[in-house]
């Protein structure tokens, strides 16, 4: 276990020494987030819960899908960019344990963005507490992984750079900010409040919600059906590309 | 025991709509072990493929040969395999967020050395290879040379028994060229088996005993370089004339601002040369074939003996 947990720990040093980058970047972008739509907007209401409360927890979603993809996916650009991918190839680590060592990475970074996070945006939202807690630690655990996995593969099959923002720009962002995190999915008109129901972001955000402040658009089990259904797939397409591509020339 | 046995291995690339490139064609190799042993070739000869096969980072065509370190099969028994072998790439690989001391350890890790053996041996081997200095620095700010000598420490980390050098002298000074010739002489001396592969003959000449020349994915010459050097041999008198636009002895050709006279027997044909020149010679010598000379005549398909 000493080969996978020295990639871990690599790739844990490697978050903790770009802390600017990785950690407080993301964070300042959801504190404007909350200023320009929260604030300016918050007289409105959406079921029980402030307008705020309802961005505010979509955006913690947000924090934990985004760190987990990014953490393993710049990471294996870099290290493809730089020749370094050479580390990972002459080592004797499986590639099973190369995924899942990236991927605990994401989970830990996802983790500590969260929780320097809610530690510093907090106060936006007066009262908070947490509805379902087991809940919440499991939709948490789960979507650092999940997306975590899904940047390993994304970090595996990208050639460069422009692949990399191709799948940030075009792939990852438009399925965030149209998986509910600003609005309810469920006041959509049709096609699209069904259309959103095959967004895998979608439910993630509805069960950070729900877990957070008791909200939900989507019925919680039909969003745990979805979660747990798309973790087993991008564990699935993870296991494949480090198979498929990891003894192969990565350059 | 061999420290490398390389038997029928082949590897084509394959990038439709171009044709396959074989890069590595049936090619086999045995390198005992204890040895320093060159692996030469011109640019595109096959060696980085053939190096990155035998790593693991490339897998040979299926169904071809086999590739054993110490008798343990790269592709069946990879861990073990991977543990017997350090190599150092070509090309420099500097992580910029690492000092050299976290670079490592955590490399050394993925090899499975336990965390306390490895506090002890990065200031150790540092320190064999004149970084110890730099332990806390960052790897992007050393020098090239010094990053070469991470590149190295890193490779040895996990005490191999057989290193590979893919050109490590390429570019760097006459200095660190000699501190790489003196580090690979230290190491062989302690039981490492080592394969470079280079450009600079000179290289062959002064640190091998034993060589393959490979062209094309194919081996074309292997054997000692004493060996291939005196079969190469071309007893060739060189000389220099005052005045050269004048009828010439028969054999002789023209190479450059000097002519070539192969020979038989030195000192009757070199009677003949004076004879025939008399006071218009204005030079000579008898020329030992080089290693280089060797090299080019077996990769370009030039004449042999």
């Amino acid at each position: 276990m000493t080969f996978m947990w020295a990639l871990y720990a690599r790739e844990v040093k490697r978050f903790r020494k770009l802390m600017l980058d990785t950690v407080f970047s993301p964070i300042v972008s959801m504190v404007l987030y909350l200023t320009v739509f929260g604030v300016v907007v918050s007289a409105k209401s959406i079921g029980d819960i402030s307008f705020l409360a309802f961005i505010y927890t979509g955006l913690l979603a947000m924090i934990m899908v985004n760190s987990g993809f990014s953490n393993p996916g710049f990471a294996l650009i870099i290290a493809k960019n730089l020749g370094s991918i050479l580390d990972l190839q002459v080592t004797p680590l499986r590639p099973w344990q190369i995924g899942i060592a990236y991927s605990l990475a994401a989970l830990t970074r996802g983790l500590f963005t969260l929780s320097v996070a809610l530690a510093l945006t907090v106060w936006f939202i007066p009262g908070m507490t947490i509805a379902h807690p087991l809940s919440l630690l499991a939709i948490v655990l789960i979507t650092g992984l999940q997306y975590g996995m899904l940047g390993v593969t994304f970090g595996i099959w990208a050639k460069g750079f422009e692949a990399l923002t191709f799948g940030t720009t075009f792939v990852m962002q438009p399925m965030i900010f149209l998986a509910g995190v600003f609005y309810p999915v469920g006041q959509l008109p049709a096609p699209w409040n069904l259309i959103s129901q095959f967004n895998p972001i979608h439910h993630t955000v509805n069960l950070f919600r729900y877990s957070f402040v008791g909200y939900a658009d989507t019925a919680p089990l039909i969003s745990w059906a979805a979660v747990l259904g798309c973790s087993t797939l991008f564990f699935g397409l993870m296991q494949w590309m480090t198979l498929r591509k990891l003894a192969e020339s990565l350059q | 025991m061999h420290a490398l046995t390389v038997e029928n291995a082949s590897k084509t690339y394959k990038s439709p709509p171009r044709p396959p490139l074989k890069a590595v064609d049936n090619l086999s190799l045995h390198i005992p072990e204890g040895q320093i042993y060159g692996l030469l070739g011109p640019n595109g000869a096959g060696k980085s493929t053939l190096i990155s096969m035998i790593c693991g980072a490339l897998k040979p065509d299926p169904e071809t040969g086999s590739i054993r370190i110490f008798d343990k099969d790269v592709v069946r028994q990879t861990d073990q395999a991977k543990q017997l072998l350090g190599i150092v790439p070509q090309e420099i690989i500097v992580e910029p967020a690492f000092t050299v001391e976290e670079v490592l350890y955590y490399f050394s890790g993925m090899y499975g050395v336990p965390q306390a053996e490895r506090r002890k041996r990065i200031p150790e081997l540092l320190e064999s290879l004149g970084l110890a200095d730099k332990q806390h620095d960052k790897a992007r700010s050393l020098s090239g040379g010094m990053k070469r000598r991470l590149m190295i420490a890193k490779a040895l980390i996990h005490k191999p028994r057989l290193l590979i050098l893919d050109e490590p002298t390429a570019g760097v000074d006459v200095s660190l060229r000699q501190r790489i010739w003196e580090l690979v002489r230290q190491l062989n001396a302690q039981g490492t088996t080592v394969i470079f592969t280079t450009h600079y003959l000179e290289e062959a000449e002064q640190l091998c005993e034993s060589m393959t020349v490979i062209n094309k994915g194919k081996v074309i010459k292997e054997g000692k370089v004493k060996e291939i050097q005196q079969e190469f041999s071309q007893n060739i008198i060189s000389f220099e004339l005052y005045q050269s636009e004048v009828e010439h002895l028969a054999g002789v050709r023209r190479v450059g601002v000097e002519f070539e006279l192969p020979f038989r027997d030195l000192v009757q044909d070199m009677r003949g040369l004076l004879d025939f020149y008399g006071d218009n010679l204005k030079s000579f010598r008898n020329e030992a074939a080089s290693l280089e000379k060797v090299f080019l005549q077996l990769t370009e398909g030039g004449p042999t003996p």
